[in-house]
């Protein structure tokens, strides 16, 4: 049962930057914008974050701290693609590439710095229930605030008329535009939420899941979150699913190395991969469910012409 | 130490990526006496880490030589494709002893080298030696068998965590080593070691580290680039092993204590070669003797007599009084792989792709 608990609670914790950047990455998405820059604007949040615990400011001015650096630094795409209409790809790697090269030169003195991460809360009462506890009510307050914002994301775009602008901007700027709708604008707010996700999922990686600063320390999981948000097939609660596939993947693979299972290490580091292919295989299979969210002007500019 | 700003300039601005090379600098006149040297690092210069002790190696070479050498820095050239460009780079721009800092450099060195008969090359961490190519590395596996018998001595469930990055024999050696020194305490332990097959992933040695404590490990050692499995382990309240930097600021007191490398006497004894005219390519690979493994001071909560007897050990393997590698030693099926009474060869333990038994985990 401790095993369990403790595959569980880390598929849970693992999963959780993933959550963030590739939520905020649909939202980008779903306006008919591509980021491709997801990776540097984790660093940056990652980097931002840690500084400010550094600077001595309290815990949750840090982590808004990193989100907002997160943000700022998407507003480099934004004006970029969104602006002056370059190249969505192209604006998008040189943000990860920038954003790569911008938190390492910060971090470059805070490095051996070590910190004190953030703490569990202790749910009183709830935590203690045994098994249940452990499982459910003993996580950091990001852990939560991940699956509140999945809650808020999904009811956001299927059920709220603000969803149906950004759908509709995100199949059809012409259409959008010639209702009346400021299409560049909501890109923008779009945009902005994206990085600001992705600085949220970057400072967690900084001052909770591995409370140190190391250079490039996302080690690829903003282009991770990228690929998640295909895997969903451009659905908020597949995008769930999703992170928490890979997750538990990683730590089952850690969990049967460790165990000393008859299979070599390097095909157990491959399972979380193979088990994203896997399923991406299942769902193309089926071209109506691929095509049915898939915002069809997704990374096309869009000029306002009157 | 002159700076590379170009360079930096734009990696920081992001519009370059790594290995621009130095072609493009401006000659700088440097005085015709000074010993021009190059070194390429794998990393960024961290505070701890890898890189970081090769980076105390240059300091040694310029508190020893002072201001008779000229030193070229570049870091973080991991890709050989990159470092081959830079390599040939330095040579041609009149460095006369380049250091090249990890495995990866080996293949673009060895096609360097025969290019530049008069520039010396110095490999850390390879295999391949030619005329003007050689090479130095550390027996790591004396370390973590002194680290491995603290281990033994703080462990109560009997089982200690293994976390590398690949399954390579500079890897898998010292793994074993880990446990041997544990075994030679209780001979009842078990390691449990974990892979990542990734030179670097904090997340995912932190999952390691956790998966380890969840199957009952209570001493983790790390043979990472990060301090993540340090920290992991003493938050949850396990012993840590720290490798290349002390790491014990991360451990929450839990910081057993670390193999260091201290490359300095690799250095500064090529930089003195090469400017007396006498450097011939060596194949240097040494451990605690010659001081480049080091242990990190033990923790206090180490009983007393222990500490004593873990600082006997290392002079005995300094000695050669005691060898880790000594039989009667059986692979993970039982089959006898070192006799009693003989150690295991050099070369065999440069290849070492077995884990002794004891050791829990698979190398396919």
């Amino acid at each position: 049962m401790d095993l369990f608990v403790a595959i569980f609670t880390g598929t849970v914790i693992a999963a959780t930057p993933l959550i963030f950047a590739a939520l905020g990455e649909l939202v980008v998405e779903k306006s008919g914008v591509l980021n491709l820059g997801i990776e540097g604007m984790m660093l940056v949040g990652a980097a931002f974050a840690f500084w400010a615990v550094v600077a001595g400011l309290p815990m949750p001015l840090a982590i808004l701290a990193g989100a907002l650096a997160g943000a700022a630094a998407s507003l480099l795409f934004g004006v970029l693609a969104l602006t002056f209409l370059t190249n969505q790809y192209a604006a998008g790697l040189a943000l990860a590439i920038f954003g790569s090269g911008v938190s390492a030169f910060l971090g470059r003195n805070f490095g051996s710095e070590p910190i004190d991460g953030l703490k569990p809360l202790a749910i009183p009462l709830l935590s203690d229930i045994p098994v249940l506890g452990p499982l459910l009510f003993r996580y950091d307050p990001l852990v939560y605030l991940a699956i509140l914002s999945f809650v808020a994301i999904a009811w956001f775009l299927s059920r709220t008329k603000g969803g149906l602008i950004l759908r509709t901007i995100g199949e059809s700027p012409e259409i959008a535009h010639a209702i009346g709708y400021p299409v560049v604008k909501i890109r923008y707010w779009a945009v902005l939420f994206g990085g600001l996700m992705a600085g949220l999922g970057g400072a967690y990686l900084s001052v909770a899941y591995t409370p140190l600063w190391v250079e490039n320390m996302t080690a690829g999981k903003g282009w991770i979150a990228l690929a998640l948000v295909v895997f969903a097939t451009w659905r908020a609660y597949r995008v769930l699913l999703g992170a928490w596939l890979f997750g538990g993947m990683t730590i089952l693979q850690l969990q049967g190395q460790a165990l000393g299972l008859a299979v070599p290490s390097e095909l157990l580091s491959a399972l979380p991969y193979l088990a994203t292919i896997v399923v991406l295989v299942i769902i193309s299979q089926n071209r109506q469910m691929l095509a049915e969210h898939f915002p069809a002007s997704l990374a096309k500019p869009f000029r306002p012409t009157v | 130490m002159r700076d590379v700003t170009r360079r930096e300039f734009l990696r920081y601005s992001g519009a370059g990526g790594v290995a621009l090379g130095v072609g493009g600098l401006p000659g700088l006149a440097a005085a015709e006496e000074k010993l021009k040297i190059g070194v390429v690092y794998v990393s960024p210069i961290a505070e701890i880490g890898w890189t970081k002790q090769h980076s105390l190696g240059v300091e040694a070479i310029k508190a020893e030589l002072g201001d008779k050498v000229e030193i070229t820095v570049l870091d973080n050239i991991f890709m050989p494709q990159d470092a081959e460009r830079v390599f040939r780079e330095l040579a041609a721009s009149g460095n006369k002893l380049i250091f090249g800092t990890s495995f990866s450099h080996g293949t673009p060195m060895q096609k360097v080298a025969p290019r530049f008969p008069e520039t010396a090359f110095e490999h850390c961490s390879g295999i391949v030696h030619l005329a003007n190519l050689g090479t130095f590395e550390a027996k790591y596996y004396e370390g973590t068998f002194v680290a491995g018998a603290a281990a033994g001595h703080m462990t109560k469930t009997g089982k200690i965590g293994f976390i590398g990055g690949f399954p390579i024999p500079d890897i898998v050696g010292p793994a074993n080593a880990l446990l041997l020194g544990a075994q030679s305490v209780k001979p009842e332990i078990t390691c449990n070691a974990i892979f990542l097959n990734s030179w670097f992933d904090p997340g995912k040695e932190k999952e390691a580290a956790n998966t380890l404590v969840s199957q009952g490990c209570d001493v983790i050692c790390s043979m990472t680039d990060t301090p993540t499995g340090v920290q992991v382990a003493g938050e949850k309240g396990a012993w840590s092993i720290g490798y290349a930097s002390d790491m014990s600021k991360f451990g929450s007191g839990k910081h057993l204590t670390a193999f260091m490398l201290d490359w300095s006497r690799d250095y500064v004894g090529a930089a003195k070669a090469v400017a007396a005219g006498t450097w011939k390519p060596e194949v240097r690979w040494d451990g605690l003797a010659a001081g480049v493994v080091k242990m990190a001071p033990y923790n206090e909560a180490i009983p007393a007599d222990v500490r004593e007897k873990l600082k006997q050990l290392e002079t005995d393997i300094g000695s050669g009084k005691v060898h880790p590698y000594t039989g009667e030693l059986k692979d993970q099926d039982g089959n006898v792989k070192v006799a009693a009474g003989s150690v295991l060869s050099d070369p065999d333990i440069r290849g070492m792709n077995w884990f002794v038994q004891g050791m829990i985990g698979n190398l396919g």
